[in-house]
């Protein structure tokens, strides 16, 4: 038995605690792409795809108003900015009260971990932001994610309550490595006739890099096309990051959940993604549309957190809910 | 009940010493303990002492203090390595007089929530009763499962000055301690295992396992599926630790109000898998917070619904609401005579002096004398709403004075008692501090009264304040099994 209000906070911590590392991410490997890049494309070219991966270039210019988007602009707006509701501040401060919700559930040594990330971090996000020491801080961010799940791996129970914890970890990064496709194929790949030629070799890198795939793909395909890199990031089920990977996590996960209806929404979402995944390969991919095939994975993705609200978070409103 | 007042006590010299006897020798049983301190050498006392508080911190026994800020401040418990030894022989009496005064407070309730005999026969006074903040004149009429109103209790037990153990306070509607009960044993035996091999300490731990037994025994639909819920006011509450402690111990859920929903008189828990029947509940919140649809309607931290649901008879609560009126400063006075009512008998334990100040006399003479008295609120507790007449200045003096004529049926007014003293550890010294004893009475189907219980230690040089919540610290209770251990 699981209480809905333990299962929803173990699921928003691990939504959370991955937001933290991805938006970190993005912005690490923005900075080191532009140190290494040869010729500029001006300061707004460069910064403006984050605000779109992360879906905030309406607030950001309600945050700026028509100021010019610039570097440190964008790395407060996605770290520290109090009024982005998904800055990395914002969200390390939601895992964090999430974490406190259900401290009774989880291990010592994972409470401490979220704990610390608060009381180390919140003050220097809230300042404004040296470009120059913002790398250091996103990599800190990371590994300090990185030890949560290292300690939720070899401290928590794999029961109902780990499902939920896998469930949100997951959806966060499918979600998240379907909008860096979506955005930076569009930008790195505007003709699709150029589809399987090499093109910038850097960009791709900085891509995968942003993916943490850049060592493992270059072993599994010999140079950097456009058409394998779609493959590798969304149809790999070895790679940790892939879509593929994480829809299978969160079937397994369901499973591990269990439900109370013979019709289980969720499960059904989870197999819808599965699905659309097995009816692609990387060439399949581009003839029905990259972008459209992403966003129908992301409107995929949105049904499983709404088909996760109705059926566990919200159980007791449903039809079948008394279960005496 | 009108007792004379007492001359000013001086503490210390008047107060008993549990330890040493008047000729500075230690008391028989704690002879064993003496001897191996004094070959242990302070040196092993301090590396224990080290020991005992890296347990309690890595293992996070700690309580919240109440401050300013909205999230409490975490403490880590305080705890006193030497242990409190009680023979059998002096256990005994605590024992019967615990059990025999929880048998009678539950009549009693069942009583003022039925006919009201007690009142009719003007045993109690009825405008006491009624006019207490903590009687529910909601619940009258409703029959608790198996007649039971009070499932736990932590009776604050004193030694006077002549070494005869009084009971201070009764506390009846969600004492807590019983955690810290458990984890000092825990760290004990851990960091003095050669104390133990010395003595025959009767064991406490199975405390939890008493408790859900006699939970389990009041479901409504039978004990085996019983579904039994801790319920919480959540993370801010300073025996948070307690009630996490509890619901794992017992491997019980632990839920707050919001996870609680009321349907057709039945209590459900919200879960991932839909509603799910509660039959017992194991609140930790007070009656004023339990149900905004009987009680305080702003509470947010109960369940709507639930008293028609108890009332229904669907769902046990413990303890049940209306307790609070037996453990009402204001009525302590009157529980000898209540026990003499019901059962027949004698007290076993004697009450502290109490002067009931709705009494016109009574009231005068205390505000005549407030500087050797203390003053207390009758429906306060941890330490709070009191005046110790011997450390309180002219102006609290004056506040309170004001207060009791205001509202005489909101104090009392009772002498000082020297509680009795202990040897401690502190900071490399071994000094004399002032105790009382909280042990711990369950009531199912039988009474158990859990040989022990929590020994509080007033860590300020000569303060007679105990709680936790007021900086005090605690020591492991021992209480023998062996009978040759004689005392004095």
């Amino acid at each position: 038995m699981l209480l809905s209000r333990i299962a929803e906070s173990l699921y928003w911590m691990s939504r959370y605690l991955e937001r933290v590392d991805s938006t970190a991410r993005l912005v690490e490997i923005n900075l080191l792409h532009l140190l290494e890049a040869e010729s500029a494309i001006g300061e707004a070219a460069e910064w403006r795809p984050l605000l779109a991966i992360c879906g905030k270039e309406a607030l950001y210019t309600g945050t700026f108003g028509s100021a010019e988007i610039t570097g440190p602009r964008v790395i407060q707006f996605l770290m520290g900015e109090r009024s982005n509701p998904g800055s990395v501040r914002n969200s390390m401060r939601l895992a964090r009260e999430n974490a406190r919700a259900v401290r009774d559930r989880i291990s010592r040594e994972m409470w401490e971990c979220v704990n610390e990330l608060w009381l180390r971090y919140q003050e220097l996000l809230a300042r404004p932001p040296i470009p120059e020491r913002a790398v250091a801080h996103c990599r800190t961010l990371r590994s300090e994610v990185a030890r949560f799940h290292g300690h939720t791996s070899s401290t928590m129970m794999r029961g109902e309550a780990f499902g939920f914890y896998l469930l949100g970890m997951f959806l966060e990064r499918a979600d998240m490595t379907a909008r860096i496709m979506d955005v930076k194929y569009h930008l790195l790949l505007p003709d699709l006739a150029l589809v399987g030629s090499p093109l910038d070799y850097y960009q791709w890198a900085a891509l995968l890099r942003s993916l943490s795939g850049y060592e493992a793909f270059r072993r599994r395909f010999p140079s950097l096309r456009p058409l394998d890199v779609a493959d590798f990031v969304v149809l790999d089920g070895d790679f940790p990051r892939s879509l593929r990977f994480a829809v299978d996590r969160m079937a397994q996960a369901l499973a591990r959940v269990g439900s109370a209806r013979a019709d289980s929404p969720s499960a059904r979402a989870v197999s819808e993604l599965s699905e659309l995944l097995a009816k692609s390969d990387g060439s399949a991919l581009f003839e029905a549309g990259l972008h459209e095939f992403l966003q129908r994975f992301l409107a995929g993705i949105s049904d499983l957190h709404g088909a996760l609200q109705r059926e566990y978070f919200e159980a007791h409103l449903g039809d079948a809910a008394c279960t005496t | 009940m009108a007792t004379a007042l007492a001359a000013p006590p001086s503490f210390g010299a008047a107060a008993y010493h549990e330890f040493y006897r008047d000729d500075f020798e230690p008391r028989a049983h704690y002879r064993p303990l003496w001897e191996h301190i004094r070959k242990a050498g302070q040196a092993l006392l301090s590396d224990k002492v080290r020991e005992a508080h890296l347990t309690l911190h890595t293992e996070g026994v700690t309580f919240t203090v109440y401050a300013n800020s909205d999230e409490g401040i975490e403490r880590v418990w305080p705890f006193d390595l030497l242990p409190r030894i009680i023979t059998a022989s002096e256990w005994a009496p605590i024992e019967a007089g615990l059990a025999q005064r929880v048998r009678a407070l539950n009549r009693f309730l069942e009583d003022v929530y039925g006919e009201q005999r007690i009142l009719r026969d003007g045993v109690v006074p009825a405008e006491l009763v009624y006019g207490g903040r903590d009687y529910r004149r909601e619940i009258r009429g409703i029959r608790p499962p198996l007649g039971i109103y009070i499932h736990i209790s932590g009776i604050d037990v004193v030694r006077g000055a002549d070494g005869g153990y009084l009971v201070l306070e009764d506390n009846l509607r969600t004492p807590s301690g019983v955690s810290y009960m458990i984890e000092n044993r825990i760290v004990e035996r851990r960091t003095l295992p050669e104390f133990f091999a010395r003595y025959r300490v009767r064991r406490v731990e199975h405390y939890p396992a008493l408790l859900l037994q006699a939970l389990r025994e009041l479901s409504p639909r039978g004990g085996q599926d019983a579904v039994v819920v801790l319920l919480t006011p959540g993370v801010y509450n300073s025996a948070y630790f307690e009630h996490t402690f509890l619901a794992h111990e017992m491997g019980i859920e632990l839920a707050e109000g919001r996870d609680l929903v009321v349907q057709n008189d039945v209590v459900y828990l919200k879960t991932t898998h839909g509603l799910q029947r509660v039959d017992v509940l194991y609140r930790r919140i007070d009656d004023d917070y339990l149900d905004p649809l009987c009680f305080r309607p702003d509470s947010t931290l109960g369940v709507a619904g639930i008293i028609n649901a108890w009332r229904a008879g669907n769902v046990a609560i413990v303890n049940a609401p209306g307790t609070g009126i037996a453990d009402d400063k204001a009525v302590y006075p009157y529980v000898p005579d209540i026990i003499r009512y019901y059962l027949g008998e004698a007290p076993v334990l004697r009450n502290v002096p109490t002067w009931r100040m709705t009494v016109s006399d009574e009231r005068e003479r205390v505000l005549g004398d407030l500087e050797n008295v203390v003053v207390k609120a009758v429906s306060e507790s941890g330490g709070y709403g009191i005046l110790i007449g011997p450390q309180s200045t002219a102006a609290q003096r004056a506040e309170f004075a004001a207060q009791v004529r205001a509202n005489p049926r909101n104090y009392i007014a009772q002498p000082v008692i020297p509680l009795s003293r202990h040897l401690c550890y502190l900071d490399g010294e071994l000094e004399s501090r002032h105790i009382d004893l909280r042990p711990f009475v369950i009531q199912g189907r039988e009474i158990h009264v859990v040989p022990g219980g929590l020994t509080r230690v007033a860590l300020t040089k000569g303060s007679l304040v105990v709680n936790s919540s007021q900086g005090g610290g605690s020591k492991d209770t021992w209480v023998l099994s062996d009978a040759a251990l004689a005392d004095r």
